[in-house]
């Protein structure tokens, strides 16, 4: 079913983890029923957002993207969220073995999935993309999500909770790590002259 | 010589007790001097009160007083135990402390005078210098002394990282500090223009590279394993990183001098140098993690070693970010902005402060004789540490991306879009959030220093007895 755990990972997560478990969901279902529409919520509104609204530094009239180049970067954001969830997956299933997990990648990517939930709902704020207003909702929306990394790699990965405890701190870590490297990589295309365009 | 059958553990406390007070005083100037960032007029303009003059004092507080203290306390204490002998040279051992205490002293008063020789991380006036390197020097002469006199063949891994730290502070401080003196509180550097600079970051990256992580690797290889109460996850893996690691991090310092005079190859040397030093820093942090991750079932009872992982994650995360921060495309964006002191700052706070920290609980009850006070109260620090940490290289990252792109942002003619108060004002809600997350961290280490104080509050200081080494195998 469509978007089916997304509520009760908010209002039971525990709950809601063990049904997902339980549901033994395949990586094509996980990406075709959640990942699929929930990562379009960020790359959507923030096309609208960079377009229509654009955001303002300091003074002066606010910055927007051209059409073109939103619409290019919307659609490698789009992209780049699906393999950030999957790489995240194999990630987890690579680093399994270490902390006794042995489970197929398919929980492993669904885990991944269901993580970011939070992350890509709050992507609507990319609508409004004011970095302060972003900063206020964004660092909940972040702790939940760290919440739900903690309490779901347990249960999904069939471990002790004080295993899983280092387990989803070794997966918070490798997610920072892949964070940095975004950001080195988008400062890189930058340098290379693959900014965006801006209309002034 | 009854003496010789006990470790020296009282200069293994003043330094420890000293490291917690020194933290204290340090990371206090630094949330200061953060308000003042946001709210200017807290320097009531008050010339030793301007954010210039009590910059150099934070940095030199947390790195050298903190930072300096917790390493003697950790060296002396690691060198001792695991060479099954006392310290050698008492009385020398007792003038690093006083001497180390001095230099503290005499830094917390001429800084905030306005002395300064103008080198970043190196501003102490050149008598000072001259007593630092008495005072390093000795430091050398005793540890190097024990290691002579050890009752153990093998030397252990720990003390090869603190043998690295000293002897190339040594080095790094004496040609660093080399100048000509004019008067008693100013000099000339020895070398000028662009090898100046260049030696300045030589001397710089390796404060970093030496100072602050082989000497807290030192630190990491004994207290890890003693806290998690397992041996070292792969012995061969931390010998080979220790040769990896001090032979590519002196080479690179140029990655401080992106775009500038220095010659293009060196600053190229200098990026693919520290690309390369990726692998050894992460040898270090698999090492550790993986020794941790053996003792996951104490995780629940024991707060100190979640913060011994939460440290060994941020060393994995800072330097990974250094390497690619070394990147000149990505420096071009990313230096003099706010990013590089979100990055010194996740090494700094995350991996350095939390590590030592760690270790702090470990030792000061072993060296009194008593529990630790509340394990509690260890809980609380943890979360308000990692919280402040979070929340500070997070509001760094967004105020460096945003300095870099309007700092580089043109109009169609060519001219800049933005002044450069324009960006500092746009920097205004970062700051706070930055005040925000050094006030938890300060917090934290209150927290720290209370239940510490409790645990040895009317102790008796503990005698250690120096047991058999165990016969060759």
């Amino acid at each position: 079913m469509v978007l089916q755990h997304v509520w009760g990972l908010f209002v039971n997560p525990k709950r809601e983890w063990v049904s997902i478990r339980d549901d033994e969901c395949t990586i094509g279902k996980c990406y075709a029923f959640h990942v699929l529409i929930l990562a379009a919520i960020p790359a959507i509104s923030g096309f609208i957002g960079t377009t229509q609204f654009g955001w303002q530094i300091g003074v002066g009239d606010p910055v927007k993207l051209t059409t073109q180049s939103a619409g290019l970067i919307a659609v490698l954001y789009y992209f780049a969220m699906l393999v950030g969830v999957f790489s995240l997956g194999w990630m987890i299933h690579w680093m399994g073995g270490t902390y006794g997990a042995a489970v197929p990648l398919s929980k492993c990517v669904v885990l991944a999935a269901y993580t970011a939930t939070p992350l890509f709902i709050i992507g609507l704020m990319e609508l409004y993309p004011v970095l302060w207003v972003n900063l206020i909702v964004g660092i909940p929306a972040l702790a939940y999500t760290v919440y739900l990394l903690y309490t779901g790699v347990p249960i999904m990965m069939g471990i002790s909770e004080d295993r899983g405890f280092l387990f989803s701190s070794a997966v918070l870590a490798v997610g920072l790590v892949a964070f940095v490297a975004l950001l080195a990589a988008t400062a890189l295309l930058w340098g290379m002259g693959l900014e965006p365009q801006f209309t002034q | 010589m009854a003496d010789q059958q006990t470790y020296n553990y009282t200069v293994v406390r003043q330094f420890s007790i000293m490291t917690v007070i020194w933290g204290i005083v340090g990371m206090a100037v630094g949330v200061l001097i953060a308000a003042q960032l946001a709210w200017p007029v807290l320097n009531f303009d008050i010339a030793w009160l301007t954010f210039g003059r009590l910059r150099p004092l934070h940095t030199n507080a947390v790195i050298f007083a903190f930072g300096g203290c917790a390493l003697f306390a950790t060296s002396y204490y690691v060198v001792q135990r695991t060479c099954h002998v006392r310290l050698a040279f008492g009385p020398l051992a007792a003038f690093t402390f006083w001497g180390w205490q001095l230099v503290i002293l005499l830094a917390a008063v001429s800084l905030p005078l306005g002395f300064t020789q103008g080198k970043e991380y190196a501003e102490l006036v050149w008598p000072i210098d001259a007593l630092i390197a008495l005072v390093w020097v000795s430091y050398a002469v005793v540890f190097f002394g024990t290691i002579m006199k050890r009752r153990v063949r093998h030397i252990y891994v720990a003390n090869w990282f603190f043998g690295a730290f000293i002897l190339t502070v040594a080095i790094l401080h004496i040609f660093n500090s080399a100048a000509v003196p004019v008067s008693m509180m100013h000099s000339y550097s020895a070398y000028a223009g662009v090898q100046d600079a260049m030696v300045q970051w030589w001397y710089g990256h390796n404060a970093v590279g030496f100072f602050l992580t082989a000497g807290f690797l030192g630190m990491m290889y004994y207290f890890v394993p003693k806290q998690a109460g397992r041996p070292v996850y792969s012995y061969r893996l931390s010998v080979v990183h220790f040769w990896a690691l001090i032979f590519t991090y002196i080479w690179a310092g140029p990655h401080h001098l992106h775009y500038t005079a220095l010659p293009d190859w060196a600053q190229s040397l200098g990026m693919i140098m520290s690309l390369i030093l990726l692998a050894p820093s992460w040898g270090g942090m698999i090492n550790g993690i993986m020794t941790l991750s053996g003792a996951w079932e104490k995780l629940r009872t024991d707060p100190v070693l979640r913060l011994l992982v939460v440290s060994i994650s941020f060393y994995g995360m800072s330097t990974f970010e250094g390497p690619m921060m070394a990147i000149k495309t990505v420096n071009a964006l990313s230096h003099y902005t706010d990013w590089t002191i979100g990055h010194v700052h996740s090494g700094a706070l995350g991996w350095v402060a939390l590590i030592s920290m760690g270790s702090l609980y470990y030792l000061l009850p072993r060296l009194f004789g008593r529990e630790l006070y509340s394990l509690k109260l260890v809980e609380v620090h943890f979360w308000t540490a990692t919280i402040g940490i979070v929340l500070y290289i997070a509001s760094m990252w967004v105020a460096g991306i945003m300095q870099g792109l309007m700092w580089r942002a043109t109009n169609a003619d060519g001219t800049l879009t933005y002044s450069f108060v324009e960006s500092v004002q746009a920097m205004h809600p970062y700051y706070i959030v930055r005040f925000l997350g050094g006030g938890f961290f300060l917090f934290g280490t209150l927290v720290m220093a209370w239940n510490l104080w409790k645990t040895i509050k009317g102790a008796e200081p503990a005698v250690g007895a120096i047991p058999e080494p165990a016969a060759a195998h």
